[in-house]
């Protein structure tokens, strides 16, 4: 059997040249599909478009990486490259988690988590096709009150479901009192909500003072004990 | 221009080249599968134990997959169709998508409904302004994601140390980012989130009391679609 460090390696490897692929094919199309009809851009209009977009979104897509690598481990690549993360793959890699007890930060989590992600992003990419190829079919049922109303409330169901799993440890490590942790920052965040604006739409950008912010809190309750770790002498899921 | 315009993002051209990129990510996550599935073998999990994994992981994906499908009916009467398919099945997300294409239309000076009516030109900046918003983190995970995944699993090697915790308080920090904002947007989005979560505890309850294993699989799924499905339920009522 090869070692954890080897299959690591592999991964990364695998995931990196996936990513500079993608990277040249993802700016090909545009380019190519500018160059053909002669419709490229100036740099001047290009910025003039893009300069609010990129103030908002490139922290928060540089921050992701680093907020999420540690909750998909080697399946970070595929889970990047497939895009959907808050609304698909976190619930996605929680569930396949929990289905196995496995522990965060282990290989098993990290196996189980890529085949989790990667089978998730084929059934993802093969409904989309389809609903390309019978978009005017389906145009009267998916543009409906009904369908539309049930779409816009996709998040809140899904951290519903997750809610439950999300506060208890899953594999051979409890982390006891974890749940401390998030409760100066929900409360400073619900007082933001009700006091000041709803933050639904500035989620993504809350993130980046917010994990830190959790993390910290978990680093004074865990020096004060009030978190602490439980090793269950049991063999996982396997 | 209307016409052309639609002749133009819907040509053979765009259509062929999303294709590409797309069959792309599809051998690539087959490939990440492959070695998954190979190396789970080799840890000790049984064939059986990573079919529910496959069996679970896809029925839960095909609702929130939906909405995703949604937001391709609301690009595609403005940026065609292979335009859109390309953008929501890879990177990105449906919501950054339907920003992004508006964000960048404002920006011009058009909103996006008029976009057929201004050009090609156009289109095309939506396309660039579109990709390289969403390519930051790929460039971050190109050069430094190496690095950031052996950080992590340093911090997860001492089972007693700070770092499994903070491994864990991760996923307590996107809980305590999401839940104030749902708990205060509306009472539908409240009762979506408690019918949801009264979903999966009953569920749980059931596969405990009267050991039915297989459906453990299924509660993700379950959970979502009664509570989207309550949202409608909730609305009419309330909202």
């Amino acid at each position: 059997m090869k070692s954890r460090e080897k299959f690591s390696k592999e991964m990364n490897n695998l995931g990196r040249l996936g990513v500079l692929a993608m990277i040249i094919l993802l700016f090909a199309v545009p380019t190519i599909f500018g160059l053909y009809h002669n419709a490229f851009p100036t740099f001047g209009e290009f910025i003039k478009a893009a300069s609010g977009l990129l103030v908002l979104f490139v922290p928060i897509a540089i921050s992701e990486v680093f907020i999420y690598t540690p909750i998909f481990g080697s399946a970070t690549y595929i889970t990047f490259i497939t895009g959907n993360i808050m609304n698909l793959k976190v619930p996605i890699a929680q569930n396949a988690q929990e289905l196995m007890n496995t522990t965060k930060g282990t290989e098993e989590s990290d196996v189980i988590t890529t085949l989790a992600i990667s089978v998730s992003a084929i059934v993802t990419i093969t409904l989309i096709a389809l609903g390309v190829l019978l978009l005017v079919p389906l145009e009267p049922i998916m543009t409906s009150s009904a369908v539309s109303t049930a779409s816009a409330y996709v998040l809140p169901a899904l951290f519903g479901a997750l809610v439950v799993g999300l506060l208890r440890s899953t594999g051979e490590i409890r982390v006891k009192g974890k749940v401390k942790a998030g409760i100066v920052p929900f409360i400073l965040l619900f007082l933001v909500n009700i006091f000041v604006m709803n933050t639904y739409d500035y989620s993504g950008i809350l993130l980046i003072p917010m994990i830190p912010l959790t993390v910290f809190f978990a680093w004074i309750l865990f020096k004060k004990k009030q978190i602490t770790i439980e090793i269950i002498e049991r063999e996982v899921s396997k | 221009m209307n016409d052309t315009f639609f002749s133009i993002v819907n040509s053979g051209l765009l259509y062929i080249m999303v294709g590409i990129v797309i069959a792309f990510v599809v051998f690539l996550s087959l490939v990440f599968a492959k070695k998954a599935w190979k190396r789970a073998i080799e840890l000790g999990y049984t064939k059986d134990q990573l079919l529910t994994v496959i069996k679970s992981t896809s029925i839960a994906t095909i609702v929130p997959s939906l909405a995703i499908v949604i937001g391709l009916f609301a690009l595609a009467p403005v940026l065609g169709n292979p335009w859109p398919w390309l953008r929501l099945s890879v990177l990105g997300s449906v919501t950054y998508e339907l920003m992004a294409a508006d964000m960048a239309a404002s920006s011009m000076g058009v909103p996006l409904t008029d976009l057929p009516t201004v050009g090609i030109d156009a289109f095309v900046n939506i396309m660039f302004v579109m990709t390289v918003g969403i390519s930051a983190g790929l460039f971050v995970l190109l050069f430094f994601g190496e690095k950031i995944q052996k950080g992590i699993g340093s911090m997860g090697k001492n089972k007693q140390s700070f770092g499994i915790v903070a491994l864990e308080c991760f996923m307590i920090g996107l809980l305590a980012t999401f839940l104030p904002a749902f708990f205060t947007k509306g009472i539908v989005s409240v009762l979506t989130f408690f019918t949801s979560t009264v979903i999966t505890i009953s569920m749980g309850l059931i596969v405990l009391k009267y050991k039915i294993s297989w459906l453990k699989d299924f509660i993700l799924a379950f959970a979502l679609i009664g509570g989207m499905a309550s949202s409608v339920l909730w609305t009419g009522l309330l909202g």
